[in-house]
C-alpha cells in the first residue's frame, strides 16, 4: 500500500497510462498471429479513449494485454506498459492480482455470460469488496447495495439477492458495471459494453459509463467497432486495423479532420437515418487482413479506394498531423492532392454506372 | 449519437412492472410425474428398509416362523424345514410334508429356510452402503482431479489424462476383481472376516476416470465463460475461481451423473458379490444372494434368484428414473440463465 501511494505522488502530471511499442503475438500452428503489432500511446487520468475497429483488429487483444489478462501459453509480448509510473508488463500473477479490481477493471461484452449464473447478484459485488478491501460480509453487502444504487438499478435492495437470470440484459450489463466499479479502479476498460444490448438501452449504459467516469475522476477505454458509440462519450478516439494504431486524434478532430482512408471509411459505412430507404449501404470492400501473413506496405492497401504504387511496397510511419496530438498513418491523406484526384474520379465513374442502371 | 436527450420526469408514480402480490396457480403438465413419484417412493423404501432392517416390523413378521428372529436373516444355521419354500403369492402348490408349510412369506425362502424378503432389505444396506460410499468418494476424488486439468491444463492435464486413460482401457470388471483379490489379504480374509473397503476401494478406482473427465471437460467449458475472465480480472485467485465461480456451476451437472453412478456402481457390487468377491456369506448382499440362487434355479425354484435380482432391478431403474428428473430440471435452468 505504502508503495502505491509513492507511486502514485511521484508522477502527479505525468499520464495515468503509458503503453510503448506494445507486441501482442500468439503461436499458433499457422504461424505467428500478430494481433497487436506496436502500438503506442498514453492516457491521462479522468479522461476516455475510445479504441475503434473491425473484428480482428486486434482492439480486444490490446486491452486484454494491457491488463495482462491473457493466458501466458503460446502468447509473446513486448513492449512497455507504464502505468502510474510503474512498469506493469511482466509482473509476477500475484503482482497483477493486485491490480486487477484495485487499479483496472473490465465490463464484457456480453452481460449474459459475464455473470455468474449461480451466484446471487448482491454476493458477486461482495466478493472484490471482501477479496480487496478485506470487509466482512455486512459491510459489503451494504457497499454493494449502495453500488446497486450507484447505477441506478430500480429497486436495488431486491436485486442483491436475485440471480443474473432474473434480470434484464441491461440490468445484467449495469451489474456489471457495479461490479466493476467496486474497488475503485482508476482505469476502466469496457469491451464493447454496448454490443448484446438492445438500442435503446446501449445509451443509457455509455450515459452511465461516463457519469461514473466524471464521479470517479476514472480513466476509461471504451473498446468498440462503432464510431456512433465513442463518438459522444470519449475525449479520443483511436483507429486500429490489422494490429496497428492507424490513426489517433482527439474526438473532435478526428471527425472534422480525419486523415485517414480507413476512418473515413468506417465513418461513411454508418447508415445515416436521413438516407432514403433501400439506400445502398457504404461498405468496405474485402475482409480484413490475415494476422499471420499481413499485407506489405500499409495493411489497409488491398481494401483502400485510393490506393497508390508506393502503398503497396512501403509502410507508412506514424506522421503528425496539424492538430499535435492527431497522429495517423497514411501516404496520401484524405485532402491530398492525390487523394482528391482519385476521389474525383471514383466520383465520376459512380455517377456513369448509375446513370448506365438507370437509376438516378 | 450524442444529442439523444434523456427526460426523466420524477414526479411520475412508479408503476410496479412485475406484480408478485397475486400468482395465480397454472397447473402445467409436466412428463413423467407419476414415474417420478414412484420411483421416489420405492427409494425411501428400500432406505428404510435398509437402516431399519432388523427393527422393522414388516421384516420381523417375515420372521415369524423362527425361534430366533435374528436366525432368518443373518443366520449360519441352515433351518432346513422350510427349505426352498416359494413365495406366499406363487400360484402352484408343491405336495407338503407334513405339518410343514408349501409356501412362506412375501418372497419365499432359500435353500438354507431363510426368509428372502428379510434377507433382501439387509442385502440393500450392504450394498447402498457400498456403492453409495464408493460413489462419494469417487466424485471426490473425481472432482478434483478433473478440475486440476481442466482449469491448469499442461502437464497436470497430460498426467492425470494419461491416467484416466490407462484406468478406462481396462474392461471394468476385471480391473475390480484385480483390485478386490489384491487388496483382500489372503491371511486374514478367511470367509467370515472379510472386510467391505476392499470392495469399496475398488469400486472407488472404477469411478474416478469417468468422474475426472466429465468434471475436466465441464471445467473447461466454464473457465474459458466471460465470468470467470470477469473474477480473474476483479483479482481472484485460481483456488476461489475453482471452489466458487466454477464448482457451483457443475454441481448439477454432477449430481444428475452421480444418481447414474451410484445405480452403475450397486449393478458393478452385484457382479462382483456374484463372482463371490464382495461381503462374504451371512451378510447379505443382492449380488451374491443371486449367485446363490442360480443353482436351485434349474430345479424350478426361481424365485431364490428372482426375488433379490427383482429388487435390484427396480432400485436401479429408480435412481436412473431420479437421475433423469434431475438431469432434466437441471438442464431448464440452464436454459433459462
Amino acid at each position: 500500500m505504502n508503495t502505491r501511494l509513492q507511486a502514485a505522488s511521484r508522477q502527479v502530471d505525468g499520464p495515468l497510462l503509458k503503453v510503448t511499442d506494445l507486441h501482442t503475438h500468439f503461436r499458433t500452428e499457422r504461424g505467428l498471429v500478430r494481433s497487436v503489432d506496436g502500438v503506442s500511446f498514453s492516457l491521462d487520468r479522468g479522461k476516455a479513449l475510445g479504441i475503434v475497429g473491425e473484428s480482428g483488429s486486434g482492439k480486444t487483444v490490446l486491452s486484454r494485454s494491457i491488463m495482462g489478462l491473457l493466458p501466458g501459453r503460446n502468447t509473446e509480448k513486448s513492449g512497455s506498459v507504464i502505468f502510474e509510473g510503474e512498469e506493469i508488463i511482466g509482473l509476477s500473477l500475484k503482482a497483477r492480482r493486485k491490480i486487477w479490481g484495485r487499479e483496472m477493471s473490465m465490463i464484457f461484452q456480453d452481460p449474459m455470460t459475464s455473470l455468474n449464473p449461480v451466484m446471487r447478484v448482491g454476493k458477486q459485488i461482495g466478493e472484490g469488496l471482501k477479496i480487496h478491501l478485506g470487509m466482512d460480509n455486512e459491510t459489503a453487502r451494504e457497499t454493494a447495495l449502495k453500488l446497486l444504487q450507484d447505477v441506478r438499478i430500480p429497486e436495488p435492495e431486491k436485486r442483491l439477492d436475485q440471480y443474473a437470470f432474473e434480470l434484464s440484459g441491461g440490468m445484467r450489463q449495469r451489474v456489471m458495471i457495479a461490479l466493476a466499479l467496486a474497488c475503485g479502479p482508476t482505469i476502466l476498460f469496457a469491451d464493447e459494453p454496448t454490443t448484446a444490448l438492445d438500442v435503446t438501452v446501449q445509451a443509457q449504459i455509455l450515459e452511465l459509463i461516463g457519469e461514473q467516469r466524471r464521479d470517479r475522476n476514472m480513466s476509461v477505454i471504451l473498446v468498440t467497432h462503432d464510431l456512433g458509440v465513442v463518438a459522444g462519450h470519449t475525449d479520443e478516439i483511436a483507429v486500429m486495423y490489422g494490429g496497428k494504431l492507424v490513426e489517433k486524434a482527439p474526438t473532435r478532430t478526428l471527425f472534422a479532420n480525419m486523415k485517414m482512408p480507413y476512418t473515413e471509411a468506417l465513418l461513411r459505412s454508418i447508415p445515416n437515418i436521413e438516407d432514403p430507404s433501400h439506400t445502398r449501404l457504404n461498405v468496405i470492400p474485402g475482409r480484413p487482413p490475415d494476422l499471420v501473413n499481413p499485407p506489405k506496405g500499409c495493411r489497409f492497401s488491398p481494401r483502400c479506394e485510393y490506393v497508390q504504387p508506393k502503398c503497396i511496397t512501403e509502410e507508412p510511419p506514424l506522421l503528425t498531423a496539424e492538430h499535435a496530438e492527431h497522429v495517423y498513418a497514411c501516404w496520401f491523406p484524405v485532402g491530398s492532392p492525390v487523394y482528391r484526384e482519385k476521389r474525383a474520379q471514383l466520383d465520376k465513374e459512380s455517377k456513369q454506372k448509375l446513370s448506365k442502371t438507370g437509376v438516378s | 449519437m450524442s444529442d439523444v436527450k434523456v427526460v426523466l420526469d420524477d414526479d411520475a408514480p412508479i408503476v410496479p412492472l412485475i406484480d408478485d402480490a397475486a400468482p395465480t396457480k397454472i397447473r402445467v403438465r409436466k412428463r413423467g410425474r407419476i414415474t417420478k413419484w414412484l420411483a421416489i417412493t420405492w427409494l425411501v423404501f428400500i432406505v428404510v428398509s435398509a437402516i431399519g432392517a432388523e427393527s422393522l416390523p414388516y421384516i420381523n413378521h417375515s420372521c415369524d416362523q423362527f425361534d430366533n428372529r435374528l436366525e432368518c436373516v443373518t443366520g449360519t444355521k441352515a433351518n432346513i424345514r422350510y427349505s426352498e419354500r416359494p413365495p406366499a403369492w406363487a400360484g402352484f402348490s408343491d405336495s407338503p410334508q407334513s405339518g410343514e408349510p408349501a409356501r412362506y412369506g412375501l418372497m419365499g425362502t432359500d435353500k438354507n429356510g431363510f426368509d428372502l424378503f428379510a434377507r433382501s432389505m439387509l442385502g440393500a444396506r450392504t450394498s447402498l452402503i457400498i456403492a453409495g460410499l464408493a460413489i462419494t468418494f469417487g466424485l471426490a476424488i473425481g472432482t478434483f482431479l478433473g478440475m486440476l486439468a481442466g482449469y491448469f491444463r499442461g502437464w497436470v492435464d497430460v498426467v492425470i489424462e494419461n491416467l484416466t486413460n490407462v484406468l478406462l482401457s481396462f474392461p471394468a470388471l476385471l480391473l475390480a476383481i484385480f483390485f478386490v483379490t489384491f487388496f483382500n489379504d489372503p491371511n486374514t480374509s478367511s470367509a467370515t472376516t472379510r472386510p467391505l473397503w476392499p470392495v469399496i476401494v475398488s469400486l472407488v478406482i472404477l469411478s474416478i476416470p469417468p468422474l475426472t473427465r466429465l468434471v475436466r471437460a465441464n471445467t473447461i467449458a466454464y473457465a474459458q465463460r466471460d465470468f470467470v475472465v470477469a473474477a480473474r480480472s476483479l483479482g481472484a485467485k485460481g483456488s476461489r475461481i475453482l471452489f466458487k465461480e466454477i464448482l457451483p456451476n457443475i454441481v448439477p451437472t454432477l449430481m444428475s451423473f452421480a444418481l447414474t453412478g451410484l445405480a452403475l456402481l450397486i449393478v458393478a457390487e452385484g457382479a462382483l458379490a456374484f463372482l463371490g468377491l464382495s461381503v462374504e456369506a451371512p451378510t447379505p448382499t443382492w449380488g451374491a444372494m443371486i449367485s446363490f440362487g442360480t443353482t436351485p434355479l434349474r430345479d424350478g425354484s426361481w424365485w431364490i434368484a428372482l426375488m433379490p435380482a427383482f429388487m435390484l432391478f427396480l432400485t436401479v431403474l429408480s435412481i436412473n428414473l431420479l437421475g433423469d428428473v434431475l438431469a432434466q430440471r437441471f438442464n431448464t435452468r440452464e436454459a433459462i440463465s
